[in-house]
């Protein structure tokens, strides 16, 4: 803590000499501008200036000779880049960057032949410099144009790679394209005066003004175009606000003007902060923009595009605060201040939950949009294949997000700089512990594993285990399976006392019947036509489908009067009882035909004849 | 022969001269890579031709035609639906005659009055180098300037003539290499200039003896370029107000027009279906930027033929010279005067030079 506090008052202390030196900058500048002024001009009016703008000169028409050259190559793709019509928002992007990527290569082709060429000159002193910067500062305001204008795409709405009001989009690209230009300004010109003119006041002004006027620019963007929505499409209008972006936006770049008044050394990281966090902001209103068709956004693929999304700009962000910053990872990783180390850290964890959160939303939507293609399963019907899936997802989904859980636990906890080592022994004896208390429940979880991993059943069939329960399996757990009986009774199963168990909706079901007849019946006769019946229902528009192997009979038994018919045929599980239903009411009928009846128990008595 | 073509003749030829003088002029700084006396030597056949009275006048005559002539194309402009390329040449050749017409005078008058003056490239570098630096920057910024210009012009008329297949890859380096030279020539010859003028005193005193002489005709001239540069200006604005007159009076007068692909644009009547493409965003190839020479804009009129500007010779041409099928016009050129008119592009957006320089290659399926 107390280095904390001693940091803190360095840091309050640098700030006040830094407004102090800008105090003295504005103070000071017009007065050294005006030297600088006349020093350039008497170093310009000399056989020195006339050289260095000779050459100047020549720098110019080497670039625009070889970008111009370019552009016979490459106007033809622009042009059709322009000219053709994205019909969806990805469309747009791709053309955007394609026309990007054309734009970008001019550009650098512009730069890179003026600066190597540049290098062939023997250039009076301290301008060699300048012209260097001239030429950074030209790409930053071309680049900056150019992508300002692609994203935002005044004019050309169906170009357009955000989700910007028509109405705004001008005016928004026109101030994002003069504070670009500000702070391009702000970021070349100053250094090249220092370094050329020797005017570090004049330099620390016009970075003062420059910088400030693109805060100003960029308020203006924040609060007066971004702002309220004057949107007249009611679907817009009537949507809840949820957050004011704007007013965040005014501040984060309110915020990063401040601590770059205080501490320029500390801008560059703060911007990226307050970048990241902007872009955190937009995110979703982009990628749904992007992905998510109507904005209701039902699919996975926006959850997932966010979340990855979310990821790269928070990874980019650490990649671009660390170059701003200039420091090495390895010096980083060793500096003393406590702030850097708590922050660091708390980064660690940051990305770890991005992580976390990235695998979760990807593994949930990637089962929940399963789910709901298979759609609900009614546990009264014969199963199918996604049945299986139906079993298995559920669990899936439950398991991977305690072992995410844990996993991102157990790793904040070392990126916080915590041993977990103790505390995994810790857990691995308390685990033992348990493990005894709870066998059962370990045997319940274990089998349970194999049951599943073998298919043993699924949601939806008719088991019997070996406790002689038995029932439709309605729902599946870790420890246990819920079964229903056919009169009601739901019985939970722990799969440890499940046993052996004897599924009867797997493939097929043989059924077997008696049906007996008088004696004097014709057995090849009564044969037949019970065959005879079994070809009419195979036959049969509503019971046909439901038989696999056609109802058969033969003479099985003779019993004193009596002559028993076994019956069999094939089915899928569980529809045997409405085909052996429909089979002896058949029966039934040819048999009436035939005048033949079944045989009754009673015994017939035949005494001699009476007298 | 209609007035626009002939117009449209004068003005190439007119730029051309210029160009030639300009090259010559460029040509013979070349030399300076080489030496101070080579620069010398070639002048007589570079520039001298210049000098004389039919040079001097084909020259004048030129250049005062070819400002006319620009001047009078802004007036007939409608809008300021311009290619990017088309503003850069503008904006260049306006530019040009308040630059150039220092440069021009004080060369002429310095020849009238000291002989030995204009015959010596040494001297005019030493003013240039060491005693008045100033002009080096007007000169610079005229090199520039008028070489943009003209290669502007000079490559936007020939990559449309079948003749560029050939003569492109040896016109395109030269457009650059010719001004890069020339500037390297002038700098080195700079450095030959300063050297000498460190080492000879009488050379140098020769040389200001004649800037005295100099300064005393040009402060007479001073009055003459103060009245040409404001008649100068008082011209230029009056051809822009007359352009914005025209774009205000009819600021209110809408049409729309409908395009292939379910697009429309709307624009102020009188304007030509090319500037209604440019003002709406509606991608139409151009690849001569609306002079009728290329032919890559040509519409299908589908409906509302009537509502267009009848077709000039000059368009007609073209549109014989690109194989043109009946119905189709040259949108830079049909002017869109009512309602109702509906057309398709008959090129796509993409189609660049070779369209022009082989129209068969590219003609619709």
């Amino acid at each position: 803590m107390n280095g904390m506090a001693g940091s803190s008052v360095e840091l309050l202390a640098g700030a006040k000499a830094r407004i102090a030196s800008l105090g003295v900058d504005l103070a000071r500048a017009p007065q050294e501008a005006l030297a600088a002024y006349d020093a350039t001009r008497a170093a310009l009016m000399t056989g020195a200036g006339v050289r260095g703008v000779t050459y100047f000169a020549i720098l110019l028409f080497v670039g625009i000779a070889v970008e111009w050259f370019y552009w016979t190559y490459a106007y033809s793709p622009l042009r059709a880049v322009q000219a053709a019509r994205p019909d969806s928002p990805l469309e747009a992007l791709r053309l955007g960057l394609r026309r990007f990527a054309l734009l970008l290569c001019g550009m650098l082709l512009f730069t890179i032949a003026a600066i190597s060429t540049s290098a062939a000159f023997a250039w009076p002193a301290g301008v060699h410099e300048t012209v260097v910067a001239a030429a950074l500062l030209l790409l930053a305001l071309r680049l900056s144009w150019a992508a300002i204008s692609i994203v935002l795409a005044p004019g050309r709405a169906p170009f357009r790679l955000v989700p910007v009001e028509p109405a705004r989009a001008r005016w928004l690209a026109a101030v994002g394209i003069a504070a670009a230009a500000l702070l391009a300004l702000g970021q070349f010109v100053p250094a090249a005066l220092e370094r050329a003119l020797g005017a570090p006041h004049v330099a620390g002004a016009l970075r003062f003004g420059a910088f400030s006027a693109a805060l100003l620019a960029l308020l203006i963007g924040a609060f007066a175009l971004f702002g309220r929505s004057e949107s007249r499409d009611p679907a817009a209008r009537m949507r809840a606000p949820l957050f004011p972006r704007s007013f965040v936006l005014g501040l984060l770049v309110a915020a990063v003007y401040a601590v770059w008044l205080l501490d320029p050394r500390a801008a560059g990281v703060t911007a990226v902060a307050a970048v990241v966090l902007a872009l955190l902001l937009g995110l979703r209103a982009i990628v749904y923009f992007y992905w998510g068709g109507d904005g209701d956004g039902q699919g996975a693929l926006p959850a997932i595009v966010l979340s990855l999304a979310r990821f790269v700009v928070v990874l980019a962000g650490i990649g671009a605060a660390l170059l701003a910053l200039g420091t090495p990872l390895a010096t980083l990783a060793e500096t003393v201040n406590p702030w850097v180390r708590i922050g660091l850290r708390l980064l660690g964890v940051a990305v770890l939950a991005l992580l976390a959160h990235g695998v979760w939303i990807a593994t949930r939507s990637v089962i929940d949009q399963r789910l709901v293609r298979i759609g609900p399963i009614d546990p009264h019907h014969p199963p199918d294949a996604s049945s299986r899936l139906v079993t298995l997802l559920p669990l899936l989904r439950v398991s991977t997000a305690v072992v995410l859980l844990v996993l991102l636990l157990l790793s904040s906890l070392w990126a916080l700089g915590i041993e977990v080592t103790p505390l995994l022994a810790g857990a691995g004896v308390v685990g033992l512990a348990l493990g005894f208390g709870a066998q059962a429940l370990v045997r319940d979880v274990i089998a349970g594993v194999f049951y599943l991993a073998e298919d043993a059943f699924r949601v939806g069939e008719y088991i019997e285990s070996g406790t002689t329960i038995k029932g439709t399996v309605e729902r599946i757990t870790l420890r246990s399976v819920a079964l229903r009986h056919h009169n009601g009774p739901l019985h939970f199963v722990p799969y440890g006392s499940l046993g052996t168990v004897r599924n009867t909706s797997r493939d097929w079901v043989i059924d077997k019947f008696n049906l007996p007849l008088p004696i004097e019946v014709e057995s090849e006769k009564i044969r037949k036509m019970i065959k005879k019946i079994g070809e009419e229902m195979k036959a049969d528009a509503d019971i046909g489908p439901l038989i696999m192997e056609p109802l058969k009979g033969k003479l099985y038994r003779i019993d004193p009067g009596v002559k028993v018919f076994r019956c069999k045929f094939r089915s899928p599980p569980g529809k045997q009882f409405d085909v052996r239903a429909s089979a002896l009411k058949r029966i039934e009928a040819a048999l009436k035909a035939m005048g033949v009846q079944f045989a009754d128990g009673r015994t017939v008595v035949v005494t001699g004849p009476a007298g | 022969m209609s007035a626009d073509i002939l117009l449209r003749s004068v003005r190439l030829a007119s730029g051309l001269v210029l160009l030639a003088f300009v090259t010559g002029h460029l040509c013979n700084l070349m030399l300076g890579l080489h030496s101070l006396a080579a620069m010398e030597a070639a002048r007589p056949w570079l520039m001298g031709p210049w000098r004389s009275a039919p040079g001097l006048a084909l020259l004048a005559g030129a250049a005062l035609v070819h400002i006319a002539l620009g001047i009078t194309a802004i007036v007939r402009r409608r809008s300021l639906a311009l290619s990017r390329t088309d503003a850069v040449q503008l904006a260049l050749g306006l530019l040009t005659p308040p630059l150039l017409l220092e440069h021009a005078v004080v060369m002429h008058l310095a020849g009238e009055v000291t002989p030995d003056f204009h015959a010596a490239f040494g001297q005019m570098l030493a003013v240039y180098w060491s005693f008045s630096p100033r002009y080096a920057f007007q000169q610079l910024a005229v090199v520039m300037v008028v070489w943009m210009h003209g290669a502007i012009g000079l490559y936007s008329w020939l990559v449309l003539k079948p003749v560029w297949r050939r003569i492109g890859g040896l016109v395109l380096p030269l457009l650059f290499a010719v001004p890069i030279l020339a500037l390297l020539g002038f700098a080195e010859a700079g450095k030959e200039v300063l050297e000498r003028l460190a080492g000879d005193p009488a050379w140098r005193a020769q040389i200001v003896e004649n800037l005295n002489k100099v300064a005393r005709v040009t402060r007479t001239y001073e009055g003459l370029r103060a009245n040409l540069l404001m008649g100068y200006g008082a011209l230029l604005l009056g051809a822009f107000a007359c352009l914005g007159w025209k774009i205000l009076r009819q600021r209110l007068r809408r049409v729309r027009v409908d395009y292939d692909g379910g697009l429309s644009a709307q624009a102020r009547v009188g304007l030509s279906l090319l500037e209604f493409s440019r003002l709406n965003h509606i991608a139409h190839a151009h690849v001569c930027s609306g002079r009728a020479r290329c032919g890559t804009c040509r519409v299908r009129v589908e409906a509302g033929a009537a509502q267009l500007s009848p077709a000039a010779e000059l368009e007609q041409r073209t549109l014989e010279r690109v194989g043109a099928a009946a119905g189709e016009r040259l949108a830079c050129q049909a002017r869109v005067l009512g309602a109702g008119v509906q057309v398709t592009r008959v090129l796509p957006a993409f189609a660049d030079a070779s369209a022009a320089r082989a129209p068969q290659d590219w003609s619709p399926a």
